[in-house]
Order: structure tokens, then C-alpha cells, then sequence
């Protein structure tokens, strides 16, 4: 990093452990942050570690974290330069791109062309086969359930129905007969329509033994586009991912140059510029992968790739944002021992992962080599209702699968929250099943398998 | 009464919380003046003064000064307007023409007190009960937040 700073002052439109993570990076810079809290958040551990917080609107999401119009104007308000979205909210939408760059904002994030492209599963799914990246043998747009019928016979049973403004499982149906279908559709729309505002489906071959296998990449405005490697997050509940590592365990040297490749490939079909990452389905059986499609903001799970790559992400995508290129080239690009992250919910395992809202009477995250926490929770932090229930991020990091795997455990025993459920004992129970350190986990281990069955 | 604070004054304040290890927090009231000092988790400290206070001293580094405390008491019998949204805060329909109200005046429930802008939007704000302006807390053009108490009224009495 030269000694010029990009930006003098990085507005974070964004709440939780990622505006903790942007005020971290911003610092690492000698970049000023302003947070945008709700009502909600005024306490938030971003908010005190910011330059400065303020306040966006009541508690409701809709009513601040994404209204673009308030955020925009608060961003200018405070004399910030860029604005980071973080994951979520508003992350992917190119409107709220859009809007900051003609109110002479930074986005920091691709292009609002490159969101647009890749925000709409459809267009994403052609540009990527345009690139060579097949995807999974599907259907465009279905009109009718006739039409639906038709692309579901020609595909095979069992099929999934997926929304095209889709994402994160919001939407999506596995139909194992035709006699399934015409419900649904109904049902799959609904959840598209109130999720998305938009009930477009389409119909994909449905894989039984699938691994989700994402590639991180990062593009930069003079035409460098580089990948960082694999992620594998097939440890899945209701397609969230749960449990997430890199390396992959069942990726070889030859299927992770040629997964790099075609993420490369795709990224530069739309000039992507700043963090992104392009998702597979590796079918187990059959070995070959499959494009799932490409998410344009920073990921919850990017800490892994981070551990092993020795890179620093978000002072990437801040730094690509102000113009200056990827800081390492491609064959610097090193892959060292092994990271497994878990995703610590404020949610009832035992009760059909409810979420447990409430105070952390006790918060004493663990430490210790190879540990990372990434949280914005600290002791006597209410854990406010109106969001997601994500309380932390364990990122473990070590010589290989097994010593990181036994690390996690190390770490999880030694993490004491009180006040609120956790999924901590859920993830000590998946990480000490013989089928997890065997690497046998598909897609849909934990639903089917781990949590005995459907 | 009016506060008499200098550049100085300011500045010495502000040494005083650097240099004591354990003051997370300080507020100073003097007569209708109120300045509120914070360091934040990083160890640096941010000043925010109040809205009417006279100008104050620009702090060292001129960060964007911290949320304002919400914590600002409203005096008994008075009703704040309080900002319905973020935006930027106008005291007049358009620059140069005269502010839709001055301290003293008296108001309807209906009448605009003022405007608050985002994105270009201008939102008109009523005063919401009739009675007398009794202090207008926000600083034209500026920022202000969510919930931001913006202007005091003294009801009128019924």
C-alpha cells in the first residue's frame, strides 16, 4: 500500500459483524468511517468504532438499511467519498450503485452493468455460457405450468424450480414428479414474489450429490482480473450456508485451475471490477461442475480465503474502488494450510433453529493462534430482533483439514456466550461426525443426513 | 444567559479528557450551552456540540463529529419536532427568503416550521400543535438525523 490514502473518509451502509469489518479495513487504510445506524443500532460496536455514527431511521430495515435515497444523502451529509455496502441490504442492487455515483459517491463494488448482469439469474446464466461456463442443464423463463411441465420432461425428474431474481433459497422447489409441479410453482412464485418483488422461475436439473464450490475473484479498472482459489460450503441448512472452508477437500490442482479459469473468464465478460465471487455446483457423481451464478458484493464466508491467502479483501475492494489495481498478480496467488469458518447463530438448534434474540449477559470469545473472531457483539450487546441472527464468525486457520478441523472444536469450547441460544452446539456435533471430517457432506447432508431426514 | 466559551476553553477541555486514562464521556452544560465529548472504541476522541450553541471550536482533526446524543432533554411542557427522516435541514423555503418561523413566534398545528431534503426531496414539516416557538435547536443546512429533535414549542394552553 503506498502511503496516499484512496478515500479520506468511506461511508458504511451496512450494520453487523461486515460494518465492523469495513471499519477495520478503513483504519488499516488511515481511512475516516462513518456507519449508518438504525434506531436499533445506535450502540453497535461499529458505531463506537467509527469516526463517526449516524442515524438513518427506525429499527425496520425498509425503513433505513435500504432506503438508497437516506444512506446516499448521509453519505454526502458527512463528507464521505465512497460508501462500502457491505453483504445484503443493498449490496447487489445497481439502482443503489447508480444513485451514489450520480451524486458523486464511489461505489464500492462493480459496476451497476456488472450487478445488473449477473443480479438477474437468467441474463447471468447466458453470459456464463457465452464464457464457456456451462450451468446446470435448465429452462429460461417459464410462462406456465405447461411450460414448466414441458422444460421439466425434457430435463429428467427430479427438478428444481428457482426464482430469477433469486438468491440465498428464497423461492426455490424440488419437484420430484410431475403430479408436484403445478403446487409448486404456486408456492416457489409467492416466496419469489415477496422475497424479490418479482415471481420469475425458471427449471433446473436437480443433482443429488451436490457440493457448493465457490471461486473468489477480484477485478480492477485496468483490466486485472485474479482468483483467490475455492471455497467450499456445502455444510447447508434450507440452502444457508452454516460451515465453510478452503481448500475445498474434494478439489484437485486440475479442477481448481480450470474453476479459476471460467470464473476469471466470466468476471472479465462483464470488465468486473472490485470482490466477487462465482458459485458451483460440483456434482460428486459425475465430477463435473456446473455455474450456479455470480454474487457482486463481498461474502459472509470471505475470512476463509482470507487465512489462507494471506489477503486483505475489503482493503482490496476499497482500494480497487479508488482506482489502483489488484495489489498482487495471479502466480502470487498461494494457497497455505487450511480454514474452515462457522457461522454462530443466535438460534435454537434444538428448536428448529428459531431465532433467540435477546442480551449477552456473557460474551468471551475465544483467542489464540490461528483464531479469528469476526463479530460485533460484545458482553451486554442486545441482540436486536429486527435483523439476521448472525453473532459471529469462527475462523480457524492451520497446517491442514484435520489440524483446522480440531482447532474449531478447541475454539467452540472455549467460546462463552450467556443470554442467548447459540448454534454452537450444533456446529461441535457436525464437525465431530465422521461423514464432515470424511468430507462426505453434500448440499443437502445436513437436512437429509445430520438432522434426520425430511 | 450565554455561554462564553473560547477556542482555548475548547482546546484545554479536550486535553484534560486526553489525558485522563478512564473518562469515556463528558457532558458540560453551562446555562443554555451544552457540549458533549466522546471518545470512541479507538481512543480518539470527537466533539459534538450542540446545535445552537455559538460556533465551536473546530476539534484537532475535524472528523465528522459523532451521532449527536439523542439524550438532549426536552424541557417539561415543551413538544419537539423531531426529524421524521435523515436529510439536509432548511429553515426556508428556498435560499434568501425569509425562515418560516423565528424563535418567539407563534404557530398553528397546520403551519410549515420547516423543510428537510433528501435526494432533492423536500419534505415540508408542520409544526403539529399550535403554541410559540420556543427554540429552534437545528442548524440550517445541515445534517440532520433520525429523530433529531429539531425545534422546541410551548404549547398554548387550551
Amino acid at each position: 500500500m503506498s502511503a496516499a490514502t484512496p478515500f479520506g473518509r468511506v461511508f458504511v451502509a451496512n450494520r453487523g459483524e461486515i460494518a465492523v469489518r469495513v471499519v477495520r479495513a478503513c483504519e488499516k487504510l488511515g481511512i475516516e468511517s462513518v456507519v449508518a445506524v438504525s434506531e436499533a443500532d445506535r450502540d453497535s460496536l461499529a458505531a463506537r468504532m467509527a469516526t463517526r455514527a449516524v442515524c438513518i431511521g427506525p429499527a425496520r430495515s425498509t425503513d433505513s438499511y435500504l432506503r438508497a435515497e437516506v444512506l446516499v444523502a448521509a453519505a454526502k451529509g458527512t463528507g464521505c467519498q465512497a460508501v462500502h455496502p457491505g453483504y445484503g441490504f443493498l449490496a447487489e442492487r445497481a439502482a443503489f450503485s447508480r444513485m451514489c455515483a450520480e451524486s458523486g459517491l464511489v461505489f464500492i463494488g462493480p459496476s451497476p452493468e456488472a450487478i445488473e448482469a449477473m443480479g438477474d439469474k437468467i441474463t447471468a446464466l447466458r453470459l456464463a455460457a457465452q464464457a464457456g461456463v456451462p450451468r446446470v442443464p435448465g429452462s429460461e423463463r417459464i410462462a406456465s405450468a405447461e411450460d414448466a411441465r414441458r422444460s421439466a420432461r425434457e430435463i429428467g425428474y427430479p427438478v428444481l424450480l428457482k426464482a430469477s431474481a433469486g438468491g440465498g433459497g428464497r423461492g426455490m422447489r424440488i419437484v420430484r414428479s410431475e403430479g408436484e409441479i403445478e403446487q409448486a410453482i404456486r408456492g416457489a412464485a409467492a416466496e419469489a414474489q415477496a422475497a424479490f418483488g418479482d415471481p420469475t422461475l425458471y427449471v433446473e436439473k436437480f443433482i443429488e450429490r451436490a457440493r457448493h464450490i465457490e471461486i473468489q475473484v477480484l477485478g480492477d479498472a485496468h483490466g486485472n482480473v485474479v482468483h483467490l482459489g475455492e471455497r467450499e460450503c456445502s455444510t447447508q441448512r434450507r440452502h444457508q450456508k452454516l460451515i465453510e472452508e478452503a481448500p475445498s477437500p474434494v478439489i484437485d490442482r486440475k479442477l481448481r485451475a480450470e474453476l479459476g479459469e471460467a470464473a476469471v473468464t466470466l468476471a472479465r465478460r462483464v470488465r468486473y471490477q472490485g470482490a466477487g465471487t462465482v458459485e458451483f455446483v460440483f456434482d460428486e457423481d459425475s465430477r463435473r461442475f456446473y455455474f450456479l451464478e455470480m454474487n457482486t458484493r463481498i461474502q459472509v464466508e470471505h475470512p476463509v480465503t482470507e487465512m489462507v491467502t494471506g489477503h486483505d479483501l475489503v482493503a482490496e475492494q476499497i482500494r480497487i474502488a479508488a482506482g489502483e489495481p489488484v495489489s498482487f498478480a495471479q502466480d502470487e496467488v498461494r494457497v497455505d494450510g487450511h480454514a474452515v469458518e462457522c457461522r454462530i447463530n443466535a438460534e435454537d438448534a434444538e428448536r428448529n433453529f428459531a431465532p433467540s434474540p435477546g442480551r449477552l449477559l456473557a460474551w468471551a470469545p475465544p483467542e489464540g493462534e490461528g483464531v479469528r473472531i469476526d463479530s460485533h457483539c460484545y458482553q451486554g450487546y442486545l441482540v436486536p430482533p429486527f435483523y439476521d441472527s448472525l453473532l459471529a464468525k469462527v475462523i480457524v486457520h492451520a497446517s491442514d483439514r484435520a489440524a483446522a478441523i480440531a482447532r474449531m472444536l478447541e475454539a467452540l469450547d472455549g467460546f462463552v456466550i450467556n443470554g442467548v441460544h447459540t448454534t454452537i452446539p450444533f456446529h461441535k456435533r457436525v464437525l465431530a461426525h465422521d461423514d464432515f471430517r470424511g468430507a462426505r457432506v453434500t448440499t443437502r447432508w445436513v437436512e437429509d443426513s445430520f438432522l434426520g431426514g425430511a | 444567559m450565554s455561554a462564553e466559551l473560547t477556542h482555548e476553553d475548547v482546546e484545554r477541555i479536550l486535553r484534560i479528557i486526553d489525558e485522563a486514562k478512564h473518562l469515556e464521556e463528558l457532558d458540560l452544560v453551562y446555562g443554555d450551552f451544552r457540549l458533549h465529548i466522546r471518545r470512541n472504541a479507538s481512543g480518539e476522541r470527537s466533539i459534538a456540540p450542540s446545535a445552537d450553541s455559538p460556533a465551536p471550536a473546530a476539534p484537532a482533526r475535524a472528523p465528522a463529529a459523532p451521532a449527536k446524543p439523542a439524550a438532549r432533554p426536552v424541557p417539561a411542557g415543551m413538544v419537539a419536532i423531531r426529524a421524521p427522516m435523515l436529510g439536509t435541514f432548511y429553515r426556508s423555503p428556498s435560499p434568501g427568503e425569509k425562515p418560516f418561523v423565528e424563535v418567539g413566534q407563534s404557530v398553528k398545528a397546520d403551519d410549515t416550521v420547516c423543510l428537510i431534503e433528501v435526494m432533492k426531496l423536500f419534505n415540508s414539516i408542520k409544526a403539529g400543535v399550535d403554541g410559540r416557538i420556543a427554540e429552534i435547536r437545528a442548524e440550517n443546512a445541515a445534517l440532520v438525523e433520525y429523530n433529531e429533535v429539531l425545534i422546541l414549542i410551548e404549547p398554548a394552553k387550551a
